[in-house]
Protein backbone atom coordinates (compact mmCIF):
# COMPACT_ATOMS: atom_id res chain seq x y z
CA UNK A 1 0.00 0.00 0.00
CA UNK A 2 1.39 3.37 -0.86
CA UNK A 3 0.58 6.94 0.04
CA UNK A 4 0.42 9.40 -2.83
CA UNK A 5 0.54 13.12 -2.19
CA UNK A 6 -0.52 14.87 -5.35
CA UNK A 7 0.70 18.44 -4.92
CA UNK A 8 -1.23 19.04 -1.69
CA UNK A 9 -1.20 22.49 -0.11
CA UNK A 10 -2.58 23.60 3.23
CA UNK A 11 -3.48 27.27 3.58
CA UNK A 12 -5.32 29.06 6.34
CA UNK A 13 -6.94 32.46 6.53
CA UNK A 14 -5.33 34.76 9.06
CA UNK A 15 -7.05 37.80 10.58
CA UNK A 16 -5.74 41.05 9.19
CA UNK A 17 -4.10 39.50 6.13
CA UNK A 18 -5.56 39.60 2.66
CA UNK A 19 -3.63 36.54 1.47
CA UNK A 20 -4.14 33.17 3.20
CA UNK A 21 -1.05 31.84 4.94
CA UNK A 22 0.56 28.75 3.42
CA UNK A 23 1.44 26.11 6.03
CA UNK A 24 2.53 23.44 3.62
CA UNK A 25 3.02 23.14 -0.13
CA UNK A 26 4.36 19.84 -1.41
CA UNK A 27 5.36 18.40 -4.79
CA UNK A 28 4.11 15.02 -5.98
CA UNK A 29 5.38 12.48 -3.47
CA UNK A 30 4.88 8.72 -3.40
CA UNK A 31 5.60 7.27 0.02
CA UNK A 32 6.07 3.54 -0.44
CA UNK A 33 9.19 2.78 1.63
CA UNK A 34 8.86 0.65 4.74
CA UNK A 35 10.31 3.29 7.10
CA UNK A 36 9.95 6.99 6.33
CA UNK A 37 11.19 9.81 8.53
CA UNK A 38 10.32 13.50 8.45
CA UNK A 39 12.69 15.99 10.07
CA UNK A 40 12.71 19.76 10.23
CA UNK A 41 12.61 22.71 12.59
CA UNK A 42 9.72 23.55 14.94
CA UNK A 43 6.81 24.98 12.99
CA UNK A 44 8.17 23.80 9.62
CA UNK A 45 5.03 21.80 8.79
CA UNK A 46 5.94 18.27 9.93
CA UNK A 47 2.80 17.75 12.00
CA UNK A 48 0.61 19.20 9.26
CA UNK A 49 2.16 16.78 6.75
CA UNK A 50 1.51 13.80 9.05
CA UNK A 51 -2.08 14.93 9.63
CA UNK A 52 -2.64 14.98 5.87
CA UNK A 53 -1.98 11.25 5.80
CA UNK A 54 -5.09 10.28 7.79
CA UNK A 55 -7.39 13.17 6.93
CA UNK A 56 -7.06 15.04 10.23
CA UNK A 57 -5.98 17.93 8.00
CA UNK A 58 -7.44 18.16 4.50
CA UNK A 59 -5.49 19.77 1.66
CA UNK A 60 -6.92 23.07 0.45
CA UNK A 61 -5.44 22.27 -2.98
CA UNK A 62 -4.24 19.01 -4.53
CA UNK A 63 -5.11 15.66 -3.01
CA UNK A 64 -3.81 12.84 -0.82
CA UNK A 65 -4.61 9.18 -1.37
CA UNK A 66 -3.79 6.13 0.73
CA UNK A 67 -3.93 2.88 -1.23
CA UNK A 68 -6.07 4.68 -3.78
CA UNK A 69 -8.53 6.06 -1.17
CA UNK A 70 -8.94 9.83 -1.07
CA UNK A 71 -8.45 11.26 2.45
CA UNK A 72 -11.23 13.79 1.90
CA UNK A 73 -13.88 11.48 0.43
CA UNK A 74 -13.12 8.16 2.15
CA UNK A 75 -11.86 9.50 5.45
CA UNK A 76 -13.26 6.63 7.57
CA UNK A 77 -11.74 3.95 5.39
CA UNK A 78 -8.45 5.86 5.39
CA UNK A 79 -8.41 6.10 9.19
CA UNK A 80 -9.05 2.38 9.50
CA UNK A 81 -5.88 1.79 7.47
CA UNK A 82 -3.74 4.50 9.04
CA UNK A 83 -3.06 4.37 12.78
CA UNK A 84 -1.92 7.66 14.31
CA UNK A 85 0.18 8.08 17.48
CA UNK A 86 0.31 11.58 18.97
CA UNK A 87 3.27 13.17 20.74
CA UNK A 88 1.46 13.31 24.08
CA UNK A 89 -0.05 9.93 24.89
CA UNK A 90 -2.27 11.50 27.55
CA UNK A 91 -4.30 13.31 24.91
CA UNK A 92 -4.69 10.06 23.04
CA UNK A 93 -5.63 7.67 25.82
CA UNK A 94 -9.32 8.37 26.29
CA UNK A 95 -10.18 5.77 28.89
CA UNK A 96 -9.03 5.66 32.54
CA UNK A 97 -6.88 2.49 32.17
CA UNK A 98 -4.83 0.86 29.36
CA UNK A 99 -7.09 -2.21 29.33
CA UNK A 100 -10.23 -0.11 28.83
CA UNK A 101 -8.52 1.98 26.18
CA UNK A 102 -7.45 -1.03 24.14
CA UNK A 103 -10.93 -2.55 24.54
CA UNK A 104 -12.39 0.73 23.31
CA UNK A 105 -10.30 0.43 20.12
CA UNK A 106 -11.61 -3.10 19.63
CA UNK A 107 -15.29 -2.31 20.24
CA UNK A 108 -16.15 -1.96 16.55
CA UNK A 109 -14.11 -4.81 15.04
CA UNK A 110 -14.75 -7.35 17.84
CA UNK A 111 -18.42 -7.49 18.85
CA UNK A 112 -18.16 -10.37 21.31
CA UNK A 113 -17.24 -9.17 24.82
CA UNK A 114 -15.21 -12.22 25.88
CA UNK A 115 -13.30 -12.36 22.63
CA UNK A 116 -12.61 -8.64 22.87
CA UNK A 117 -11.18 -9.04 26.37
CA UNK A 118 -8.91 -11.85 25.19
CA UNK A 119 -7.69 -9.83 22.18
CA UNK A 120 -7.02 -6.80 24.41
CA UNK A 121 -5.01 -8.93 26.83
CA UNK A 122 -2.98 -10.37 23.98
CA UNK A 123 -2.14 -6.88 22.69
CA UNK A 124 -1.24 -5.59 26.17
CA UNK A 125 0.90 -8.66 26.76
CA UNK A 126 2.80 -8.07 23.51
CA UNK A 127 3.87 -4.65 24.80
CA UNK A 128 4.60 -5.92 28.32
CA UNK A 129 1.71 -3.96 29.75
CA UNK A 130 -0.46 -6.75 31.12
CA UNK A 131 0.72 -6.11 34.68
CA UNK A 132 -0.24 -2.43 34.37
CA UNK A 133 -3.51 -3.03 32.52
CA UNK A 134 -5.76 -1.83 35.33
CA UNK A 135 -3.69 1.10 36.59
CA UNK A 136 -4.85 4.64 35.96
CA UNK A 137 -3.12 6.14 32.92
CA UNK A 138 -2.04 8.96 35.23
CA UNK A 139 -0.06 6.51 37.35
CA UNK A 140 1.94 5.20 34.39
CA UNK A 141 5.36 6.57 33.50
CA UNK A 142 5.78 8.53 30.26
CA UNK A 143 7.23 5.48 28.50
CA UNK A 144 4.45 3.19 29.70
CA UNK A 145 1.86 5.69 28.52
CA UNK A 146 3.45 5.90 25.07
CA UNK A 147 3.44 2.08 24.89
CA UNK A 148 -0.22 2.00 25.95
CA UNK A 149 -1.10 4.52 23.24
CA UNK A 150 0.83 2.44 20.70
CA UNK A 151 -0.94 -0.73 21.87
CA UNK A 152 -4.36 0.91 21.53
CA UNK A 153 -3.57 2.03 17.98
CA UNK A 154 -1.97 -1.26 16.86
CA UNK A 155 -4.80 -3.33 18.41
CA UNK A 156 -6.93 -2.71 15.32
CA UNK A 157 -4.04 -3.72 13.02
CA UNK A 158 -3.71 -0.70 10.74
CA UNK A 159 -1.62 -1.17 7.60
CA UNK A 160 0.29 2.10 8.10
CA UNK A 161 1.46 3.61 11.37
CA UNK A 162 2.01 7.37 11.59
CA UNK A 163 3.80 8.76 14.66
CA UNK A 164 4.18 12.45 15.51
CA UNK A 165 7.46 12.93 17.41
CA UNK A 166 6.98 9.69 19.35
CA UNK A 167 10.19 9.94 21.40
CA UNK A 168 9.96 13.58 22.51
CA UNK A 169 8.66 12.76 26.02
CA UNK A 170 10.69 9.58 26.51
CA UNK A 171 13.86 8.94 28.49
CA UNK A 172 16.79 7.11 26.91
CA UNK A 173 15.72 3.63 28.02
CA UNK A 174 12.17 4.09 26.74
CA UNK A 175 13.40 5.62 23.52
CA UNK A 176 15.52 2.52 22.89
CA UNK A 177 12.49 0.35 23.66
CA UNK A 178 10.45 2.37 21.15
CA UNK A 179 13.17 1.95 18.50
CA UNK A 180 13.20 -1.81 19.04
CA UNK A 181 9.42 -2.01 18.78
CA UNK A 182 9.31 0.16 15.66
CA UNK A 183 11.98 -1.99 14.03
CA UNK A 184 9.92 -5.12 14.75
CA UNK A 185 6.65 -3.87 13.26
CA UNK A 186 5.34 -5.29 9.98
CA UNK A 187 3.49 -2.06 9.25
CA UNK A 188 4.74 0.73 7.05
CA UNK A 189 5.90 3.50 9.41
CA UNK A 190 5.91 7.25 8.76
CA UNK A 191 7.20 9.37 11.64
CA UNK A 192 8.36 12.87 12.38
CA UNK A 193 11.17 13.32 14.86
CA UNK A 194 13.79 15.64 16.29
CA UNK A 195 15.77 12.58 17.30
CA UNK A 196 18.46 12.19 14.66
CA UNK A 197 19.29 8.64 15.74
CA UNK A 198 15.71 7.58 15.13
CA UNK A 199 15.85 9.43 11.80
CA UNK A 200 18.96 7.39 10.94
CA UNK A 201 16.92 4.15 11.31
CA UNK A 202 14.67 5.20 8.41
CA UNK A 203 14.89 4.02 4.79
CA UNK A 204 13.99 7.45 3.43
CA UNK A 205 14.00 10.85 5.12
CA UNK A 206 12.27 14.06 4.04
CA UNK A 207 13.62 17.36 5.35
CA UNK A 208 10.87 19.97 5.67
CA UNK A 209 11.60 23.67 5.90
CA UNK A 210 9.06 26.51 5.83
CA UNK A 211 6.33 24.22 4.52
CA UNK A 212 8.23 22.61 1.63
CA UNK A 213 10.43 19.59 1.07
CA UNK A 214 14.04 20.74 0.81
CA UNK A 215 15.61 17.29 0.79
CA UNK A 216 14.33 13.81 0.00
CA UNK A 217 16.62 10.82 0.17
CA UNK A 218 18.75 8.58 2.34
CA UNK A 219 19.00 9.23 6.07
CA UNK A 220 22.67 10.28 6.45
CA UNK A 221 22.50 12.93 3.72
CA UNK A 222 19.15 14.16 5.07
CA UNK A 223 20.58 14.60 8.55
CA UNK A 224 23.54 16.55 7.11
CA UNK A 225 21.14 18.80 5.23
CA UNK A 226 19.10 19.39 8.37
CA UNK A 227 22.22 20.23 10.39
CA UNK A 228 23.27 22.72 7.72
CA UNK A 229 19.79 24.29 7.81
CA UNK A 230 20.19 24.78 11.56
CA UNK A 231 23.56 26.45 11.03
CA UNK A 232 25.61 23.55 12.32
CA UNK A 233 28.66 21.94 10.71
CA UNK A 234 28.19 18.56 9.02
CA UNK A 235 29.01 15.57 11.21
CA UNK A 236 32.70 14.72 11.44
CA UNK B 1 -22.21 -5.80 51.33
CA UNK B 2 -22.74 -2.33 49.83
CA UNK B 3 -20.11 -3.13 47.20
CA UNK B 4 -21.96 -6.24 46.08
CA UNK B 5 -25.37 -4.58 45.85
CA UNK B 6 -26.42 -4.33 42.20
CA UNK B 7 -25.92 -0.99 40.50
CA UNK B 8 -29.63 -0.48 39.88
CA UNK B 9 -30.30 -0.77 43.62
CA UNK B 10 -27.75 1.98 44.27
CA UNK B 11 -29.25 4.16 41.56
CA UNK B 12 -32.67 3.55 43.10
CA UNK B 13 -31.33 4.69 46.48
CA UNK B 14 -30.13 7.98 44.99
CA UNK B 15 -33.43 8.42 43.16
CA UNK B 16 -35.41 7.78 46.36
CA UNK B 17 -33.28 10.29 48.28
CA UNK B 18 -33.84 12.88 45.57
CA UNK B 19 -37.59 12.28 45.45
CA UNK B 20 -37.80 12.04 49.23
CA UNK B 21 -36.27 15.48 49.62
CA UNK B 22 -39.39 16.91 47.95
CA UNK B 23 -41.82 14.94 50.12
CA UNK B 24 -40.32 15.04 53.60
CA UNK B 25 -41.68 17.94 55.60
CA UNK B 26 -40.10 17.27 58.99
CA UNK B 27 -36.43 18.12 59.46
CA UNK B 28 -36.08 15.34 62.05
CA UNK B 29 -36.85 12.76 59.34
CA UNK B 30 -34.13 14.30 57.15
CA UNK B 31 -31.67 14.17 60.03
CA UNK B 32 -32.49 10.51 60.63
CA UNK B 33 -32.05 9.72 56.93
CA UNK B 34 -28.71 11.51 56.90
CA UNK B 35 -27.53 9.57 59.95
CA UNK B 36 -28.63 6.29 58.37
CA UNK B 37 -26.92 6.99 55.04
CA UNK B 38 -23.73 8.13 56.74
CA UNK B 39 -23.76 4.85 58.67
CA UNK B 40 -24.17 2.93 55.37
CA UNK B 41 -21.29 4.92 53.85
CA UNK B 42 -19.01 4.11 56.78
CA UNK B 43 -20.14 0.46 56.77
CA UNK B 44 -19.01 0.18 53.13
CA UNK B 45 -15.47 0.69 54.41
CA UNK B 46 -14.85 3.92 52.49
CA UNK B 47 -13.88 5.68 55.71
CA UNK B 48 -14.76 8.96 57.38
CA UNK B 49 -12.14 10.92 55.46
CA UNK B 50 -13.73 10.08 52.11
CA UNK B 51 -17.09 11.08 53.50
CA UNK B 52 -15.62 14.42 54.54
CA UNK B 53 -14.05 14.99 51.10
CA UNK B 54 -17.38 14.24 49.44
CA UNK B 55 -19.33 16.66 51.61
CA UNK B 56 -16.81 19.49 52.06
CA UNK B 57 -17.18 21.16 48.62
CA UNK B 58 -20.93 21.77 49.10
CA UNK B 59 -20.66 23.13 52.65
CA UNK B 60 -20.01 26.82 51.80
CA UNK B 61 -22.99 26.88 49.43
CA UNK B 62 -25.14 25.07 51.95
CA UNK B 63 -24.17 27.57 54.64
CA UNK B 64 -25.29 30.42 52.37
CA UNK B 65 -28.52 28.67 51.37
CA UNK B 66 -29.20 27.72 54.98
CA UNK B 67 -28.69 31.27 56.24
CA UNK B 68 -30.93 32.69 53.53
CA UNK B 69 -33.72 30.17 54.22
CA UNK B 70 -33.44 30.74 57.94
CA UNK B 71 -34.02 34.44 57.36
CA UNK B 72 -36.87 33.85 54.89
CA UNK B 73 -38.62 30.73 56.19
CA UNK B 74 -37.31 30.07 59.68
CA UNK B 75 -35.07 27.50 61.38
CA UNK B 76 -36.89 24.16 60.80
CA UNK B 77 -37.34 24.73 57.05
CA UNK B 78 -33.73 25.83 56.66
CA UNK B 79 -32.54 22.75 58.54
CA UNK B 80 -34.76 20.49 56.39
CA UNK B 81 -33.46 21.91 53.12
CA UNK B 82 -29.80 21.73 54.13
CA UNK B 83 -30.14 18.21 55.52
CA UNK B 84 -31.98 17.01 52.41
CA UNK B 85 -29.20 18.24 50.15
CA UNK B 86 -26.66 16.48 52.37
CA UNK B 87 -28.71 13.27 52.15
CA UNK B 88 -28.53 13.41 48.34
CA UNK B 89 -24.79 14.13 48.36
CA UNK B 90 -24.04 11.23 50.71
CA UNK B 91 -26.30 8.87 48.74
CA UNK B 92 -24.51 9.76 45.50
CA UNK B 93 -21.12 9.31 47.19
CA UNK B 94 -22.12 5.82 48.28
CA UNK B 95 -22.62 4.92 44.62
CA UNK B 96 -19.33 6.39 43.42
CA UNK B 97 -17.30 5.08 46.37
CA UNK B 98 -18.47 1.49 45.98
CA UNK B 99 -18.66 1.08 42.19
CA UNK B 100 -15.73 0.76 39.72
CA UNK B 101 -15.82 3.29 36.88
CA UNK B 102 -16.29 0.62 34.22
CA UNK B 103 -19.44 -0.68 35.96
CA UNK B 104 -20.79 2.86 36.19
CA UNK B 105 -20.21 3.28 32.44
CA UNK B 106 -21.94 0.01 31.58
CA UNK B 107 -24.80 1.17 33.81
CA UNK B 108 -24.95 4.50 32.00
CA UNK B 109 -24.93 2.75 28.61
CA UNK B 110 -27.76 0.42 29.60
CA UNK B 111 -29.74 3.37 31.00
CA UNK B 112 -29.43 5.07 27.61
CA UNK B 113 -30.42 1.90 25.71
CA UNK B 114 -34.21 2.51 25.85
CA UNK B 115 -33.55 5.86 24.14
CA UNK B 116 -31.97 4.07 21.18
CA UNK B 117 -35.26 4.04 19.24
CA UNK B 118 -35.28 7.84 19.42
CA UNK B 119 -31.88 7.98 17.75
CA UNK B 120 -29.62 8.01 20.82
CA UNK B 121 -26.43 5.93 20.64
CA UNK B 122 -25.73 4.27 24.03
CA UNK B 123 -22.09 3.60 23.11
CA UNK B 124 -21.50 7.28 22.41
CA UNK B 125 -23.33 8.16 25.60
CA UNK B 126 -21.00 5.92 27.61
CA UNK B 127 -17.96 7.24 25.71
CA UNK B 128 -18.95 10.81 26.55
CA UNK B 129 -19.22 10.01 30.24
CA UNK B 130 -15.93 8.08 30.15
CA UNK B 131 -14.16 11.11 28.67
CA UNK B 132 -15.77 13.34 31.28
CA UNK B 133 -14.59 11.10 34.13
CA UNK B 134 -11.15 10.81 32.56
CA UNK B 135 -10.84 14.60 32.14
CA UNK B 136 -11.37 15.48 35.79
CA UNK B 137 -7.86 14.47 36.92
CA UNK B 138 -6.42 16.26 33.87
CA UNK B 139 -8.11 19.54 34.76
CA UNK B 140 -7.13 19.14 38.41
CA UNK B 141 -3.53 18.55 37.25
CA UNK B 142 -3.68 21.60 34.97
CA UNK B 143 -4.79 23.69 37.94
CA UNK B 144 -1.87 22.43 40.04
CA UNK B 145 0.61 23.16 37.22
CA UNK B 146 -0.73 26.65 36.62
CA UNK B 147 -0.74 27.44 40.33
CA UNK B 148 2.90 26.37 40.57
CA UNK B 149 3.96 28.43 37.58
CA UNK B 150 1.98 31.45 38.82
CA UNK B 151 3.68 31.10 42.19
CA UNK B 152 7.09 30.84 40.52
CA UNK B 153 6.41 34.21 38.89
CA UNK B 154 4.89 35.76 42.03
CA UNK B 155 1.43 35.98 40.46
CA UNK B 156 -0.45 33.73 42.87
CA UNK B 157 -2.78 36.54 43.94
CA UNK B 158 -3.86 37.33 40.41
CA UNK B 159 -7.02 35.35 39.60
CA UNK B 160 -6.56 35.95 35.87
CA UNK B 161 -3.15 34.30 36.01
CA UNK B 162 -4.84 31.23 37.50
CA UNK B 163 -8.13 30.90 35.67
CA UNK B 164 -7.20 31.89 32.12
CA UNK B 165 -4.35 29.40 31.57
CA UNK B 166 -6.44 26.53 32.99
CA UNK B 167 -9.25 27.51 30.66
CA UNK B 168 -6.93 27.60 27.64
CA UNK B 169 -5.22 24.33 28.59
CA UNK B 170 -8.60 22.66 28.98
CA UNK B 171 -9.82 23.83 25.58
CA UNK B 172 -6.56 22.63 24.00
CA UNK B 173 -6.97 19.27 25.76
CA UNK B 174 -10.53 19.01 24.47
CA UNK B 175 -9.32 19.66 20.91
CA UNK B 176 -6.53 17.09 21.23
CA UNK B 177 -8.98 14.54 22.61
CA UNK B 178 -11.34 15.22 19.71
CA UNK B 179 -8.49 14.80 17.24
CA UNK B 180 -7.41 11.56 18.90
CA UNK B 181 -10.98 10.21 18.80
CA UNK B 182 -11.28 11.14 15.13
CA UNK B 183 -7.92 9.54 14.31
CA UNK B 184 -9.07 6.30 15.92
CA UNK B 185 -12.43 6.44 14.19
CA UNK B 186 -14.24 6.49 17.55
CA UNK B 187 -17.56 8.20 18.09
CA UNK B 188 -18.51 7.97 14.42
CA UNK B 189 -22.25 7.99 13.96
CA UNK B 190 -22.50 4.77 11.97
CA UNK B 191 -21.83 1.44 13.61
CA UNK B 192 -19.94 0.08 10.56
Amino acid sequence: MSIVLDRPAVRIDVDGRAEPKTLLELPVLTLAEHRIGIIGANGSGKSTLLRLLNGLVLPTAGRVTVGGLDTARDVRAVRRRVGFVFTDPLSQLVMPTPREDVELSLRRPVRNGGERRARAEAVLDRFGLLGLADQSVYELSGGERQLAALAAVLAVEPEILVLDEPSTLLDLRNRELLRTILASLGQQVVLSTHDLEIAADMDRVLVIDAGTVVFDGAAPAAVDRYRALCGMPARP
Amino acid sequence: MVHRAPLWAKFLLVLLCGAGSWLVSDWAVSAAALALLSAVFLASGAGIRRLATAVRPVLPILALVGAFQWWQLGGPTAARIVLNVLVCVVAASIVTATTPVRELLDGAASLARPLERFGADPERFALTIAIMVRSIPFIAGAFADVRDSARARGLERNPRALVLPVFITTVAFARQTGEALAARGLGDADAG
